[in-house]
């Protein structure tokens, strides 16, 4: 028997502000103009890399290869493969970045998406679904950030947030979007880990992610 | 208005857990819904930020220098420098080029239209000359027509016009002899032929007359001799103008004739 729901919540542990070296929380409105002003920085380093600006990926791999590192590495358990994918989407986003427009979306959806695609096919690439989801769920192994120059007060903001914010999710849906996010499980494939019909599955996954949405401050 | 069935879609796809039939469907029905796509929009970033939930681990420093080494500047800043002197004879070429072309394609064109108009021409020219021959032959044929006409009136005018007599034999001996006597009034002649009349001695002559109110006695019309066959065509014209003829007359007179008939008469016709 496989219980996903109790370590599923380890990583949750990073937003609550507990060591002594982690900055001082901004006030909301701080927080919001910081992420705004991160989300335009990153838009404007994807124009000045259409225009030819040999040192815009440079500046937006020191901005985004950490978070987009360890989304990769949570669904690939994999350090080689894991850099191969943060390779393969920063070209991507070179190649591509004439095609992106700010209405659809932030710099960091874009790419986040990307990442836990290529991580995804990976996964299932290698033919090792069973046993990748073994390991995923609930055997997250809690690595503490290294704060390096790159590292902003925003995104420590945002990531704690967004961690205090599943926590606020019932135990199943929390679940249920996790295997989804990480796993990259099918509907059936997660209604079967977590033992209930496919129609429940479906609801908890829906009521998280709307709930996760209101939870979470305004989106940049 | 969003449905609850919308937003379980939205949330499935915004998770990437829409697949085949199932994902088009919702994605077709995305493409027409304003409000489904924001919603969609808003659950996608709300589902990457579940990115920053990993235990955040920095990616070993070899991975951006393998990363800048595989990503050579890209060529978009040549396009800044552009070499307008390098490429303008270029394009004057180009633009001569199409011009020459433009030009080449007009006169080609126009030959041919006036070739066609040349053919067009030809062909009513030759549909005129033909028309043109029609009528000119028509136009023939109506003269020869109007010519037939008038010659059939001219001769029926003629004829209504001459005086034509049968002179009938006065003479015991000569009951068989026959004569015809025709006369024009505006040419003021006439034409006598006569048959079986016997021959007469040398010092003898017929005379013709023409008997005309006007006159108190015969006019004159010449005196003639029968050949052996008692045959003669004779032409006459009389010693005075002729109005109306009430009758011609044949006397036989002494050789010469006489200015009044004296001897007998042979031939009378009315």
């Amino acid at each position: 028997m496989y219980f996903v729901s109790a370590p599923l919540f380890r990583p949750l542990a990073f937003a609550i502000p507990r060591s002594p070296r982690r900055p001082a929380r901004m006030t909301p409105a701080a927080a919001t103009s910081e992420r705004d002003e991160q989300a335009r920085v990153h838009a404007a380093l994807l124009r000045a890399m259409t225009s030819g600006d040999k040192s815009a990926l440079g500046r937006l791999y020191d901005l985004l290869a950490k978070p987009l590192y360890s989304l990769a590495y949570r669904v690939l358990h994999d350090h080689p493969e894991a850099q191969d994918v943060v390779h393969e989407v920063f070209l991507q986003m070179r190649d591509k970045a004439g095609l992106y427009e700010t209405n659809r979306g932030t710099v960091f959806s874009w790419a986040a998406t990307l990442t836990r695609n290529r991580a995804i096919d990976r996964v299932r690439m290698r033919k090792r679904r069973a046993e990748i989801i073994a390991e995923s769920a609930p055997e997250i192994r809690e690595e503490t950030p290294a704060a390096t120059g790159a590292d902003t007060l925003a995104w420590q903001e945002k990531s704690g947030a967004v961690r205090a914010a599943l926590t606020q999710l019932a135990p199943d849906q929390q679940a249920a979007i996790e295997l989804a996010f990480f796993g990259g499980l099918t509907q059936q494939e997660i209604a079967a880990r977590l033992n209930a019909p496919l129609g429940t599955v479906k609801a908890r996954i829906r009521r998280g992610l709307l709930k996760l949405r209101e939870t979470l401050p305004a989106q940049p | 208005m969003i449905t609850e069935r919308q937003e379980e879609q939205a949330a499935l796809h915004a998770l990437g857990l829409l697949e085949g039939a199932e994902r088009s469907a919702f994605e077709h029905e995305l493409a027409g819904d304003a409000e489904l796509r924001a919603l969609v929009a808003s659950l996608g970033e709300t589902s990457a930020a579940l990115a920053l939930t990993a235990p955040q681990i920095v990616p070993p420093a070899a991975l951006k220098d393998r990363l800048l080494a595989a990503a050579p500047p890209r060529a978009a800043a040549a396009l800044v420098e552009f070499p307008l002197a390098r490429y303008a004879p270029w394009a004057v070429a180009a633009c001569a080029t199409f011009a020459a072309l433009w030009f080449g394609f007009q006169t080609f064109r126009l030959r041919a239209e006036n070739q066609s108009i040349r053919t067009e021409r030809d062909l009513a020219e030759i549909a005129y000359k033909m028309t043109q021959g029609q009528l000119k032959e028509r136009s023939l044929l109506t003269e020869n027509m109007i010519n037939r006409l008038g010659n059939q009136l001219k001769r029926q005018e003629d004829l209504s016009r001459m005086k034509v007599t049968a002179l009938a034999s006065l003479l015991g001996n000569s009951k068989e002899a026959q004569a015809i006597a025709v006369w024009d009034p505006d040419l003021q002649s006439g034409l006598l032929t006569v048959d079986k009349l016997p021959a007469l001695a040398d010092n003898q002559d017929y005379q013709l007359w023409v008997v005309d109110p006007a006159y108190q006695n015969p006019v004159n019309g010449g005196v003639f001799k029968v050949g052996a066959d008692g045959h003669t065509a004779l032409v006459f014209k009389t010693d005075q103008p002729i109005g109306k003829i009430a009758a011609f007359a044949v006397s036989l007179e002494k050789k010469g004739g006489v200015p009044k008939a004296e001897g007998p008469l042979v031939l009378l016709g009315k």
